[in-house]
């Protein structure tokens, strides 16, 4: 259960930070530049790719009755915790991202 | 005048319902935000009830030895079992109260020695009825919910890059700044804020809407309640029947294989009555742990025959109706999903008190430039504004960490000593609002989140110095890390801002 929501969680604030750099501004805001419209149309995809993804990680944590409490609960946190970091320290909240993700690979090997 | 537009006419109200409302949404929300783990802030309060690995089946054991020996004549006896949460065993006589009972000591037997305390269920009562009489409470609460549900929905109307600044936050420009923080705390976990204010109101549907009970049932709640679970009239209020003729002595069944069944029909059990033990209508009821689903399942049980452990009646299904009702309290009193759930509402519920908190600066931060234009009337308003902001946001923060050093310094054998801690958090909440009219308003936010900060800090200290027991771990980190967050608060409020500190001057003075 515990790996299923850290997945869910991973997933949506990944999610959220595609979504977030599919939008012009905060793509500029990390990256100094703008987007190339067909990234940023892939960007939004993944994001929402992710995001549904998320939606299945809590449904298969809680059930069908309690994941999508869960599930938005969990979009709802990654969301605001990427906002918060984001204008201090762009990269690193992008890099968190990434680096969450073997970090939960080696969890799910050695559990 | 000119004709306003909607979005004038909501902003006009946002802003106002919410500065008069938010002050009272505030306490609400902070207060149901401990209320998530309110068990787990009563264990802190009581610290004379010791850890243990005993299951259910054997505390039930302990418990039913302690009553048989000590209480073998009741008419009644009640047991309530520890759980994963709480390791509370507690035993008690006659009509079963709620929350009533002596603790035991579930290694020995004995009844404990535990400090009376306003416990954790102090803030969840808070919560709903914010300490007024209960009723009343319900209704004041019941109204701020409404203003709340108004506030989001003009809310999201007045918004008006609700998309296009998703993810906009821009720290350190003033009003901006303070803008983009509510905006953010509002829309990111606006899912959230809807359901808790909306299942909040479905909760007392009976209190605020009573029409449809009063017409069908003249008001009766009892028979209301029996036609909404479909019982027949027999199997209501069991236990309270006269004894029609007193049954002969009989010895009671095994609790444990009893246990078995209910909790593989339940699911983990809070607590167990007998009625009648020793005699030959002896009957068991036993009750389940709220949170083995979302359905809120307050007042179901299944009971039991105490002599030969017959089931004699399974728990109840809701009809649709109830279900429905009691789904959505559930999904506010979040006892399911264990302990990962509980985590997300309580992180969801502080994200609530941030937008509450920032929509209130908000208002302020926005008329400090420019109520010289409002006359004397609109400065004192303004003013006051700023003063109680203080004291609702910051003083509130003080005095629930305060009722946790009250409950740890008042002495032990003070007389109504739950009394006196609700007593010493009234009392700091009051003088926060002193300190907050006699201070510069922004050396009284720093001191008091200050202090609050320090008190967070200390408080594992103090555990240490003064009872030195217990095991508090995960509650101890999460004051800390709150404790940090405020200092950080306070400090950045030390900070001289250029363009602020000038704006301060130039308009307190």
């Amino acid at each position: 259960m515990g790996l299923a929501i850290a997945t869910g969680l991973w997933l949506a604030y990944s999610g959220m930070i595609a979504l977030c750099l599919g939008l012009e501004r905060h793509y500029k805001q990390v990256w100094g530049r703008p987007p190339s419209s067909s990234r940023r149309r892939a960007l939004r995809a993944t994001g929402w790719l992710a995001l549904a993804a998320s939606f299945a990680a809590s449904v298969a944590a809680w059930g069908w009755a309690m994941g999508p409490i869960g599930g938005l609960g969990l979009v709802s946190l990654a969301g605001l915790a990427l906002v918060l970091v984001l204008p201090y320290q762009p990269r690193l909240a992008i890099g968190t991202a990434v680096a969450g993700w073997p970090v939960l690979a080696l969890a799910t090997l050695a559990g | 005048m000119k004709q306003k537009t909607i979005t004038q006419s909501l902003s006009w109200l946002h802003t106002w319902s919410g500065l008069l409302f938010g002050w009272v949404l505030f306490a609400i929300f902070l207060t149901g935000t401990l209320a998530v783990f309110d068990k787990e802030i009563d264990n802190w309060l009581r610290p004379e009830i010791p850890a243990h690995s005993l299951d259910s089946r054997e505390a039930a054991q302990t418990a039913l030895d302690y009553l048989q020996a000590r209480h073998p004549h009741a008419r009644t006896w009640n047991i309530g079992l520890p759980n994963e949460r709480a390791p509370t065993l507690s035993v008690s006589t006659g009509e079963q109260r709620r929350g009533g009972g002596q603790a035991l000591d579930p290694e020995t037997g004995e009844l404990l020695q535990v400090r009376e305390t306003a416990g954790g269920g102090f803030f969840f009562r808070f919560h709903f009825t914010l300490n007024l009489p209960r009723l009343l409470g319900i209704w004041v609460v019941g109204l701020a919910a409404m203003a709340m549900l108004a506030a989001l929905v003009s809310g999201i109307v007045i918004h008006k890059k609700f998309f296009k600044e998703f993810f906009t936050f821009r720290p350190a420009k003033g009003q901006r700044s303070w803008l983009d923080a509510h905006n953010a705390t509002g829309v990111l976990v606006l899912p959230f804020h809807l359901m808790i204010t909306y299942t909040g109101l479905v909760i007392f549907y009976l209190i605020y809407m009573p029409a449809a009970s009063d017409a069908l049932f003249g008001g009766d709640r009892e028979a209301l309640n029996r036609a909404l679970r479909g019982m027949p009239e027999q199997h209501a209020g069991q236990g309270r029947q006269p004894p029609q003729e007193v049954a002969g002595p009989a010895p009671l069944t095994a609790l444990p294989p009893l246990l078995a069944e209910a909790e593989r029909v339940l699911g983990p059990l809070a607590s167990l009555s007998i009625h009648n033990p020793g005699r030959g209508d002896a009957r068991i009821e036993v009750r389940p742990l709220l949170g083995n689903r979302i359905e809120l399942t307050k007042g179901q049980s299944m009971v039991f025959d105490g002599v030969t452990g017959k089931v004699l009646r399974a728990p109840a299904e809701s009809r649709p109706s109830l279900l429905t009702q009691r789904v959505l309290a559930g999904m506010h009193f979040a006892q399911f999903g264990g302990y990962p759930m509980r985590w997300l509402y309580f992180v969801c519920g502080l994200a609530s008190c941030a937008m509450i908190a920032t929509g209130l600066v908000l208002f302020t931060v926005k008329r400090r430039r420019r109520h010289d234009g409002e006359g004397a009337l609109g400065a004192a308003l303004y003013t006051g504004a700023e003063r109680i902001n203080v004291s609702v946001v910051a003083g509130l923060a003080l005095a629930c960490v305060g009722l946790l050093w009250a409950n740890r310094l008042l002495p032990f054998e003070l007389a109504q000593r739950g009394g006196w801690e609700v007593r010493v958090f009234f009392l700091i909440w009051l003088a926060t609002l002193l300190h907050a009219c006699l201070r510069p308003w922004l050396r009284a936010w720093q001191e008091q989140l200050g202090l609050t900060a320090a008190l967070c800090l200390g408080l594992p200290l103090l555990n240490v110095v003064t009872v030195n027991r217990g095991d508090y771990i995960p509650l101890e980190v999460t004051i800390l890390v709150i404790g940090g967050l405020l200092a950080a608060c306070a400090w950045k409020i030390g900070q001289p801002a250029p363009e602020r500190a000038l704006r301060v001057r130039t308009e307190v003075n």
